[in-house]
């Protein structure tokens, strides 16, 4: 039984490992019957719209209704998968902030849980669908609750910032749960258990190897700014790309490990596997019988993948922290708003209306508004929403994308 | 009774297929190639109102028929179902109840359960094939069928007659299981008899997750209240929040005593009474045979005048005489008092008991009863932590089922 049965066993590996082109086939697919539907769904509110218009008017006009059938269909501009990916992205970094907001913060991996989460569920549903502000903090939730650090709903939905009630954190838990295919273990965020897996035990594992290169005072800071440097990486980069889809957790932390300290990590691979793999010495050494050495071998295939892996975590830069960026990302919210399903917009609201308890809803429509709690719900939605309105600006999601409009 | 199909991993899913990405990919091509058709065409409501998750849903859910109703509790309901296209491969199909009384969503022993099995694929845990969710979003687990009932169900009856060959049978299965657990770093924490299932070729299957967890980082505080009470090691007892797989172990320890008693060998009253029933079996607790016990929130110092000594070999050999010298040496290095001296899942594994004399039983040699398949659902259907109303009926009248 070595470690790669047991990853292999893994949820990650069954579900949850692709390649660069599966990837990319998946997601193509999914914004093509996103789109789909989004186009079937605008379709359908406008004929609804128009048979109350035209049945009003009482002088149905076939022709020319078609006619504004077809212009508009062409109006509708849907998302691309590029385009869906930096929204799910920008959202995975909002992840981070919101578990920030927490008194205490949401533990680190709990939030490394939540972000896995948020890309797992968008590789087969769309932003189009479904908007990442919903699922983010029900991913966030749904993590606290897998993670073992557990908060009580009431206390989540009061920790983020605006007015976000129970109802609507809780709504899409069930879309969420489905998306992840029932599979809550994401090993991006897994304590220290596996050998190698993680930076501190990278650490343990250089300060064991004797003797060191250099005198070990200067040694020890070294590794010790390696190993803080590969920590950082690991919990962004590692988390804001693709690569937990495309690479195994020790392939991941360990081309983390050689974007922030090359000669180190290559000296480690040589302790460990031997001979470094330079262009110079193609010719790898075979022995009497003319087998190439395996350690060569394997040397040679790690180190293909941990040069893709590092070129990976290397090209992400924070959105936030990029001007450009955030103006791609502006205009891709303001097409989205254009986009959105209009029959998938209130999840909490949906499912209200499906479920056949009176609702609260209900109860506060008919004016019977009773209850002490409900009242000073109210109260304190009213004064949270004069303080929002306040500071605004310095509100961790930032000001609004787009000014929010009820839809249909 | 029909075999079960499955050995130990699924028949149609997910599992074996060699790469699942492809998988979905292609069922996915394939939605996107039908539904636009369908939509736009024959039924534009119904069909288009499906998203890739809830189809993907749907097939799963198609591919089961439940049969009948084989059990009922306050958390779960169990049906005895099949693979639609072949009647003959028989699942547990166990329907989680919403809990009106949980308004945080999907309960936790759901949530548990189904984040660990889906992990933990091994011969001796049981096998969650599918999970699938119906239209009023109640969650379904779709696992190994084990119509053999469960170890209790043996113990028990005294019309069973099995012998010590037996019990190294029962027990190698139950170690390899928790072994693969602590190996995947996961903390069972509910092993009883009636968690212990078995299936229709006599293999023990590690069953109900509702309280299991991976193994926190150090200095992080667990809950001590779990585990059933009589197979609750003294660190629980004493209110430990930071623990191990050592609390397996024990709780496999007591399994094995009472394989071997055929009766539970300590069976407290209370959470005070099943502390004080260890001291007297297993020796009290002290500084000296356990240091840093006295930390512990709920421990309490006993008066000289009550010390009992901590029980050497010859306590276990006199009590246990069909395990013979070198299982009781197991069975005491399963019940040492200070979790740090309990053997490990590994070190109970290499110990010698196991290639000593008499060789364990095949499967197919080992006892067995019928009437397991309502055992099953019975089981599956109890929440974690509880004791059953009626196994121990005089004990079980004065037990405290509050176990919160």
């Amino acid at each position: 039984m070595i470690e790669d049965d047991i990853y292999r066993a893994s949820s990650q590996y069954r579900l949850w490992s692709y390649t660069e082109p599966s990837l990319q086939s998946l997601r193509a697919t999914t914004n093509a019957v996103a789109s789909e539907r989004v186009r079937a769904a605008l379709r359908r509110s406008r004929e609804a719209h128009q048979s109350t218009a035209t049945s009003a008017a009482g002088t149905p006009l076939p022709e020319s209704s078609t006619e504004v059938k077809n212009k508009d269909e062409k109006d509708v501009e849907c998302l691309t998968p590029e385009e869906e990916l930096v929204l799910v992205r920008y959202y995975c970094e909002k992840t981070l902030e919101l578990g920030e907001t927490y008194k205490p913060p949401i533990p680190t991996m709990v939030r490394a849980t939540a972000i896995q989460y948020l890309r797992r569920f968008y590789l087969t549903n769309s932003p189009m669908t479904y908007h990442p502000k919903s699922i983010m903090a029900c991913a966030l939730f749904v993590a606290t609750k897998t993670d073992n650090y557990y908060i009580s709903l009431r206390q989540f939905a009061d920790g983020i910032p605006g007015d976000t009630t129970t109802e609507d954190v809780i709504a899409p838990e069930f879309l969420l749960m489905q998306g992840l295919r029932f599979t809550f273990d994401a090993k991006a965020s897994q304590p220290p258990h596996l050998p190698y897996e993680t930076a501190e035990d990278l650490q343990q594992g250089l300060l064991s190897i004797a003797p060191p290169p250099v005198p070990s005072s200067s040694m020890s800071d070294r590794i010790a700014r390696a190993h803080g440097t590969t920590r950082e990486l690991l919990k962004s980069a590692a988390q804001m790309t693709d690569a937990y889809f495309l690479y195994t957790p020790s392939q991941i932390w360990f081309s983390a490990f050689l974007l922030a300290d090359r000669p180190l990590a290559e000296f480690l691979l040589d302790v460990k596997l031997g001979g470094p793999v330079t262009a110079t010495i193609p010719a790898p050494e075979t022995d009497e019988n003319g087998l190439v050495n395996p350690l060569y071998e394997i040397r040679s295939k790690l180190h293909h993948v941990l040069t893709e892996c590092s070129a990976l975590l290397q090209s992400y830069t924070p959105l936030s922290s990029d001007p450009a960026q955030m103006k791609s990302l502006k205009r891709i919210a303001k097409k989205l708003y254009h986009c959105q399903n209009p029959e998938k917009v209130n999840l909490a609201a949906s499912q209200k209306r499906e479920s056949t308890q009176p609702s609260t809803a209900a109860q506060s429509d008919a004016g019977i508004v009773t209850s002490e709690s409900e009242t000073e719900r109210l109260a304190k939605k009213r004064k949270l929403e004069q303080e929002q309105k306040v500071r605004q600006e310095d509100d961790v999601f930032g000001p609004e994308l787009v000014t929010q409009r009820t839809k249909q | 009774m029909a075999l079960s199909p499955f050995g130990s991993r699924s028949p149609s899913m997910t599992v074996h297929s060699p790469n699942t990405a492809i998988r979905l990919r292609a069922t996915a091509a394939q939605k996107s190639f039908t539904e636009p058709a369908s939509a736009a065409v024959s039924q534009p409501v119904q069909n288009g109102d499906r998203e890739l998750t809830e189809q993907l849903n749907i097939d799963v859910r198609e591919r089961y028929v439940k049969d009948k109703k084989v059990g009922e509790g306050t958390y779960a309901v169990v049906y005895v179902g099949h693979l639609r296209h072949d009647p003959s491969s028989l699942v547990a199909i166990k329907k989680i109840k919403v809990n009106a009384e949980y308004k945080d969503g999907l309960a936790m022993d759901a949530v548990r359960e189904v984040k660990y099995l889906q992990e933990l694929k091994h011969p001796n845990v049981i096998a969650l094939h599918d999970v699938f969710s119906s239209k009023d979003q109640n969650l379904s687990l779709v696992l190994e069928f084990l119509p053999g009932g469960d170890l209790e169900m043996l113990i028990k009856d005294s019309d069973i007659h099995y012998g010590v060959a037996d019990i190294k049978a029962w027990m190698g299965m139950l170690a390899r299981g928790v072994w693969w657990c602590h190996e995947n770093f996961v903390l069972h924490r509910d092993i009883k008899p009636n968690n212990l299932l078995i299936a229709s070729d006599g293999e023990v299957k590690l069953a109900d997750f509702g309280l299991a967890r991976s193994f926190a980082d150090p200095l992080f505080n667990m809950t001590h209240q779990v585990i059933t009470r009589w197979y609750r090691p003294p660190e629980l007892l004493y209110g430990a929040r930071q623990y191990s797989g050592a609390v397996d172990i024990w709780s496999m320890g007591m399994v094995f005593a009472e394989l071997l008693l055929r009766v539970p060998f300590v069976a407290g009253n209370t959470d005070l009474d099943q502390t004080s029933k260890i001291c007297e079996a297993f020796g009290t607790p002290t500084e000296e045979n356990w240091p840093g016990v006295s930390k512990l929130p709920y421990y309490i110092a006993t008066d000289k005048a009550h010390l009992v000594p901590l029980q050497g070999r010859d306590f276990f050999m006199r009590q246990f005489p069909t395990a013979g010298p070198v299982g009781a040496d197991l069975l005491m290095s399963m019940c040492a008092l200070d979790p740090r001296k309990r053997s490990t899942a590994v070190q109970c594994l290499r110990h010698n008991w196991w290639t000593v004399e008499p060789r364990p039983t095949k499967n197919e040699e080992l006892p067995r009863k019928s009437g397991g398949t309502k055992k099953m659902g019975d089981d599956l259907t109890r929440r974690g932590g509880e004791l059953d109303e009626g196994m121990f009926k005089s004990a079980a009248r004065q037990l405290d089922f509050g176990m919160k």
